[in-house]
């Protein structure tokens, strides 16, 4: 049997067997699991067609990681749409700090300024920059609801409304860095990341794959970091009313 | 119609012409009344009525659609909001112990050293609990016991006025009377006290004017003539019905 029939026999299989799993245990959640494993299918399927094309075409992988960019946003801003403009918060919040430290990277030469390089690692350090801004702000969202009784006196005893939320926003990035950083303390223990199992797979040598994985969780660390600042920084903006008053999202 | 700026300066709050709403919906219209220090202002009225809405228009929490409220004859429109709260405190319903001791909440906000304890004892005091307090953990106290710190804290920025929001909401007689008799000492001593209650015999204990929200509207007058003419809707009766003078219920301050 030759290698790619193995792949696609042995992964069917194993999502058919997850299936009728979740079936048997009356778990509710065949009709997912097919329905995720199909999409991730199609996905992936389209974009390796995709890539292949930008990779050959540079001026394809600007709008590639303009895609990933807008999408992270969309997803990102979903999470905090009680908030006004949400969107726009998620999109800087996302944006500035990853495509900012893909610049550095490809300036100081960490990365060779091929589609091939860039795509992957704006990929990641976009993925991880979605991640900390939906915890944040998600968290955020959470505790504005929650905590207006706090919010309030706070205010009522004379803080600004910025003095007033910054111990939300503290504790939501904190919260949101928790499990950020906890990726980065158990990688190759707990887990291989996917940098490095994909470039050991592709080939390369297990030093090489370990220094480029390195690289990427390091600078995600501060990316994420910035990501979380940002989006309470402009979630209080969004938040601050004229006259030292907050609204409250409903 | 006399306009708010023509008038002699209320000494303490003067609510003139106050209209305030969410989207569509108008809470309250045309409200007009004066809070003066010295003095304590009941806001009654059933639940939904507006009470909770008009206080914070007072501190400017809320920022009304129309009409104004003057302190001292200034518009607090034109005040610094910050300054405005700390002139004009609040005790919402819920105490809200904020993290750390009972000394650091009642220094919230506040230069620690350059205050020192002597007024956050003094403020302590008027709120009936004892310097004991001090270190205790904000969150570990009793219900009745935070209303007191929070009464407490919104003292120690020494304001001209103090609002308070359902203050015997959940105590029983006994201590209801003691906050009845507390917010009496602290107008007695020269406070505007602003209370909002849905208990018009407590009302009628504390209060030298009454303001009778209904419909969004509000009537103004002494405790005696209002209550006698409120239907007994959902007022808290405790014990023995009192008699409706204002000042003669009076409970005395405890020692």
């Amino acid at each position: 049997m030759s290698q790619p029939l193995a792949q696609i026999l042995a992964s069917a299989a194993f999502v058919l067997a997850a299936a009728w799993l979740a079936h048997r245990q009356r778990l509710g959640l065949s009709r997912s699991l097919l329905t995720a494993a199909v999409r991730a299918a199609l996905q992936l399927a389209v974009v390796g067609a995709l890539i292949a094309l930008v990779f050959e075409v540079p001026v394809l992988a600007v709008a590639f990681v303009a895609i990933m960019v807008t999408t992270a946003s969309l997803t990102a801003g979903s999470r905090m749409r009680a908030l006004p403009r949400a969107r726009r918060i998620a999109l800087a919040a996302i944006a500035l700090p990853a495509l900012s430290a893909v610049g550095v990277l490809l300036l100081v030469g960490a990365f060779d300024a091929t589609p091939r390089a860039t795509i992957p690692t704006a990929g990641i350090l976009i993925g991880g920059a979605l991640l900390a801004t939906t915890l944040t702000g998600r968290r955020l969202v959470e505790d504005l609801v929650a905590g207006v009784d706090e919010i309030e006196t706070r205010l009522a005893l004379g803080d600004r409304a910025r003095d007033a939320l910054a111990p939300l926003t503290r504790r939501a990035i904190t919260g949101a860095m928790v499990p950020l950083t906890d990726q980065t303390r158990s990688a190759g223990l707990v887990t291989l990341p996917g940098t490095f199992v994909g470039l050991v797979l592709g080939g390369a040598s297990p030093e090489t794959a370990a220094r480029v994985q390195l690289t990427v969780l390091l600078t995600l660390l501060l990316v994420q970091l910035l990501s979380a600042l940002l989006t309470a920084e402009l979630v209080t903006r969004a938040a601050t009313l004229p006259g030292e008053r907050v609204a409250v999202p409903t | 119609m006399t306009r708010p700026e023509d008038e002699e300066p209320v000494d303490g709050l003067a609510v003139r012409d106050l209209t305030v709403g969410h989207g569509d919906r108008v809470v309250l219209r045309d409200v007009s009344f004066d809070a003066r220090k010295g003095s304590v202002t009941a806001l009654v009225g059933p639940s939904g009525a507006g009470k909770s809405t008009l206080l914070r228009c007072l501190n400017r929490l809320l920022v009304p659609r129309d009409g104004t409220v003057l302190l001292d004859g200034e518009d607090t429109a034109e005040l610094e909001p910050t300054a405005l709260r700390r002139r004009v405190g609040l005790v919402g319903q819920v105490p809200v112990m904020l993290p750390g001791s009972v000394r650091e909440n009642l220094a919230y906000g506040l230069d620690p050293v350059a205050i020192g304890d002597e007024p956050l004892t003094e403020a302590l005091r008027a709120a009936g609990l004892s310097e004991a307090f001090f270190d205790r953990p904000a969150a570990e106290l009793s219900g009745g016991e935070r209303a007191r710190v929070a009464l407490a804290r919104a003292l120690t920025r020494e304001p001209e006025l103090l609002l308070t929001d359902e203050p015997t909401a959940a105590l029983d007689a006994a201590a209801a009377r003691h906050v009845g008799a507390t917010l009496r000492t602290l107008a007695d001593r020269g406070l505007g006290v602003v209370v909002a209650t849905h208990d018009l015999p407590f009302a009628a204990e504390v209060a030298d004017r009454v303001v009778a929200l209904r419909d969004g509207t509000a009537i103004v007058g002494a405790p005696a003539e209002l209550l006698a003419a409120a239907p007994s809707g959902p007022a808290t009766v405790r014990g023995p019905a009192r008699g409706p003078e204002p000042h003669s219920s009076r409970v005395e301050p405890p020692a």
